[in-house]
């Protein structure tokens, strides 16, 4: 079991360093000059290229690409990923602050996501008939409408229509508690969403295709009441694939934020990612992709555990 | 083999008791998270003087007189100030200067109020205004005010209360620069160019910053005319997504909101409680590559001014929240104004294709309009003028990468025309030299005419009034046949806020991101 999770962690490092290159060269390849556009402040400009220049000295962008590869790689190895160029924050200090909020928004979407979704999908693929069918039209329903549609439906509905809730923003914790749970609740309902759709629809056809098996035959033979042998011999055998399905979905989601956390103003990984993307920020880039890849891989590695669990036989 | 190992019984009476504690618990919280459960606000108290104000975007570190957008010319109007500012109507104003003088147009003597002080205690004497012009008269600095500081040569500072500007030339306008809300006054520790300005004179001080959520201001009470500011603080709240940014007034999340999005003017407008300020503020343009290509020629340039139809730009574009414009924009007050430099060319395709046949292109041509994907109302524009270029055959293909892409390629000339949006650092037409002299990134790439660029000197370093004026006539005149530029549209930039909100204003023209000034004299009003 330890070698199992040393081989694995090994695996990931290589990983956590293909993704780190990679995402390295491709920011310095697309094209725009972080300088020009700090020293603009996203509009046209009135900068002189003698202040560009400067500029560029100072953030160090004016040194040879292999030497900024080395710069970073030793920054990466010793913990530091660099200060932001629009506020010269550290890097690490910015992501802890959006890192908890992302997860957080996440977490909650996925537990909705997959308490429900597998609820209705195992309904679905339990009753059949029209319970069938109305889970597998709300689960394609549910796929299909995007995020930034249904979170502004529901600002619609609760926020300007009913004034339930507010139309999005962030408090903290610390300073509020009702007032963060009452604005994390929106964006996390208009993530699960999708999710719910997605969980459902692998659990019905796993529940389906796992009902057809031996075992649940010869379970039903040995006298056992159609509730046991449900919940007993075929969800459980179902949820392997619902387990990738999750883990990937959670995954996914953790970098993938992004339309909800802007039509909502929450301050998340993914919105700062994008935001750092415009403005070629690029050790806040370089820092949360680093972040989101061992965050996915540990995700994985996770999962693989899971399985391990669910199925004897992986063991 | 089914086995319940404890028999079903019905809930005891604890066991209900708890039930209705969980309901009850429930329900609480729903409500709770609901908002229904929070206390009603005793209509007689007074309002709190804080102020939400919704904004465009988070601000960069302020740097001294840095060109940081919108969202910085507001921030640096709330915690900075310069030796002039602007008032609600946009007039100019002293601020930290109690009064100046013209000695006169290549000299200005200021004095500075008494007892002024930056938010850290320390005192702001003419040293501090010596040393902060000289700052931004260094071109290695990037001033945003630089075309009218380039040209300081001396600032000399008799005593503590009194500076005086000397300049290289004549400059008329040079005190209206001095009210841009980058050229504020800084302390010297803030004068370098790694330095953050976090300390200044302006009538709030940054109280807490959560970064990527909001900074909290606070009333600054070493500010010169603290005793004015109703305002105890102010909840600079970021909301990049103009929509959300929208949502968030008419929820009554926030109080203020800038850049209003042009397609929610019509909702903003039909909200109770809610009132939207529009001022036809920044400009569109076309600009040009006049290195080679069929560009290079006046003459296709002029055909371009006379094929693109505004008023189809004013409503593709803005929703028809913009003012058509067929010259260089200078506000009707203005000493400077003519008609005649507001009526440069019309919009007349047949005159277009002629001065095409002309210029040797009677079947017309292909090029590219560089645009960005980033701003949907640069698109839209580039969208609208394709069309009309197409009615003159000019087949241009759109170029619409984001905007550090597009910045790149217009400051390498990688394009044959581009769409652009910008502003006046002044009102008056001494920007049309800052802007035609200034780099090539938010120009015309490789335009320069020496008969413009003179008589727009001349404009600037006249005696009097008739002698700048002639010459900026004659600058304008010239610009109908040579075209630097094709003004598009001035678009409708607007504020909204609650009826609540009293006191604050937008300015006019080129000023609007200037409003930030009006929050010292802003209060909230019971509702």
């Amino acid at each position: 079991m330890i070698s199992f999770i040393a081989k694995r962690i090994g695996v990931g490092l290589g990983l956590v360093f293909v993704v780190l290159t990679l995402i390295f060269l491709a920011i310095h390849a697309v094209p725009g000059d972080p300088a020009a556009v700090l020293a603009s402040g996203g509009a046209s400009g009135t900068a002189t290229p003698e202040s560009i220049e400067r500029l560029r000295e100072q953030l160090g962008l004016d040194k040879p690409l292999a030497v900024q590869y080395l710069d970073y790689l030793a920054g990466v190895v010793t913990g530091d990923l660099g200060s932001s160029f629009r506020d010269s924050r550290p890097v690490v200090t910015t992501i802890l602050e959006r890192l908890p909020n992302t997860i957080e928004l996440v977490v909650l979407a996925c537990v909705v996501g997959a308490v429900v979704g597998v609820v209705l999908g195992a309904a679905a693929g339990r009753f059949g008939g029209w319970v069938d069918s109305l889970v597998t039209a709300f689960s394609s329903l549910a796929i299909s409408v995007p995020v930034y549609v249904l979170g502004t439906v529901f600002i619609l509905i609760f926020s300007l229509t009913l004034g339930w809730f507010p139309a999005g923003g962030f408090v903290s914790w610390q300073t509020d508690p009702v007032g963060h749970l009452r604005l994390l609740l929106l964006p996390a309902l208009t993530l699960s969403i999708a999710f719910i759709g997605v969980t459902a629809r692998m659990t019905r056809s796993s529940v389906v295709e796992t009902s057809r098996m031996d075992w649940v035959r010869t379970a039903r033979s040995w006298g056992l009441t159609p509730s046991r042998v449900f919940s007993r011999h075929v969800l459980r055998n179902s949820m392997t694939p619902v387990a990738t399905a999750i883990g990937l979905e959670v995954g996914i989601m953790l970098g993938s934020t992004v339309l909800a956390e802007r039509v909502f103003n929450y301050p998340g990984l993914s919105a700062l990612l994008v935001d750092s993307v415009v403005n070629r920020d690029y050790p806040v880039v370089q820092g949360i992709v680093i972040v989101i890849s061992v965050l996915f891989i540990a995700i994985n590695i996770a999962v693989d555990l899971v399985y391990r669990f669910l199925d004897p036989r992986v063991r | 083999m089914l086995h319940r190992t404890e028999p079903w019984r019905p809930s005891s009476p604890g066991a209900r008791r708890n039930k209705r504690a969980i309901v009850a618990a429930a329900l609480a919280t729903g409500l709770a998270l609901t908002g229904c459960a929070s206390a009603a606000p005793d209509p007689s108290a007074a309002p709190e003087q804080t102020l939400r104000f919704g904004l465009s975007g988070e601000p960069q570190d302020v740097k001294v007189g840095a060109d940081q957008g919108s969202t910085g010319y507001t921030l640096d109007a709330l915690i900075h100030r310069g030796l002039m500012a602007y008032d609600a109507d946009g007039a100019l104003v002293p601020a930290l200067a109690e009064s100046f003088e013209e000695i006169d147009p290549a000299t200005y003597s200021f004095t500075l109020r008494e007892g002024l002080e930056f938010s850290d205690g320390t005192p702001l004497t003419s040293a501090n205004v010596k040393n902060t012009l000289l700052f931004l008269a260094d071109p290695e600095n990037g001033a945003r005010t630089l075309a009218a500081m380039r040209n300081i040569t001396e600032v000399e500072t008799p005593d503590d209360r009194t500076a005086i500007v000397h300049l290289s030339e004549n400059n008329a306008d040079f005190v209206a620069y001095l009210a841009d809300s980058t050229a504020f006054i800084a302390p010297d520790d803030a004068l370098s160019a790694d330095a953050i300005a976090t300390v200044g004179a302006g009538p709030f001080v940054i109280e807490q910053d959560d970064a990527g959520v909001q900074l909290v201001l606070a009333r600054n009470d070493a500010y010169y005319d603290a005793d004015s500011v109703t305002l105890d603080s102010i909840d600079l709240v970021f909301y990049p997504d103009g929509t959300a940014r929208t949502n968030a007034l008419v929820s009554g999340d926030v109080d203020l909101i800038d850049y209003v999005p042009w397609e929610q003017f019509s909702t903003l407008e039909s909200t109770d409680g809610v009132t939207i300020d529009v001022q036809n503020g920044l400009l569109m343009d076309i600009e040009f590559n006049v290195t080679d290509g069929p560009f290079a020629d006046p003459l296709v340039r002029e055909a371009v001014a006379y094929a693109v139809n505004r008023d189809s730009v004013v409503d593709a574009a803005f929703f028809g929240n913009a003012k058509a414009i067929y010259g260089p924009p200078i506000p009707e007050s203005s000493d400077y104004y003519t008609e005649e430099s507001q009526e440069l060319w019309e919009y007349d395709p047949e005159h277009a294709k002629e001065l095409l046949a002309e210029a040797g292109y009677p079947d017309g041509f292909s090029t590219t309009i560089l645009t960005t994907s980033q701003y949907v109302f640069h698109q839209d524009t580039a969208l609208t003028v394709q069309a009309d270029l197409a009615e003159i055959g000019i087949d241009a293909e759109l170029d619409s990468p984001d905007w550090a892409t597009r910045m790149e390629k217009a400051t390498s000339g990688d394009f044959q025309m581009k769409i652009n949006g910008w502003g006046g650092i002044v009102s008056e037409p001494a920007y049309l030299e800052s802007y035609l002299g200034g780099p090539d990134l938010a120009k015309s790439f490789g335009w320069n005419d020496p008969e413009i660029m003179a008589a727009l000197a001349a404009g600037r370093t006249g005696a009097d009034v008739d002698s700048r004026k002639a010459a900026y006539s004659e600058a304008i005149d010239l610009m109908g046949t040579n075209v630097p530029f094709v003004p598009l549209v001035q678009r409708g930039q607007a504020f909204a806020y609650k009826d609540t909100v009293t006191g604050f204003s937008n300015l006019p023209g080129f000023l609007t991101f200037f409003a930030g000034y009006t929050l010292a004299s802003t209060s909230i009003s019971a509702g």
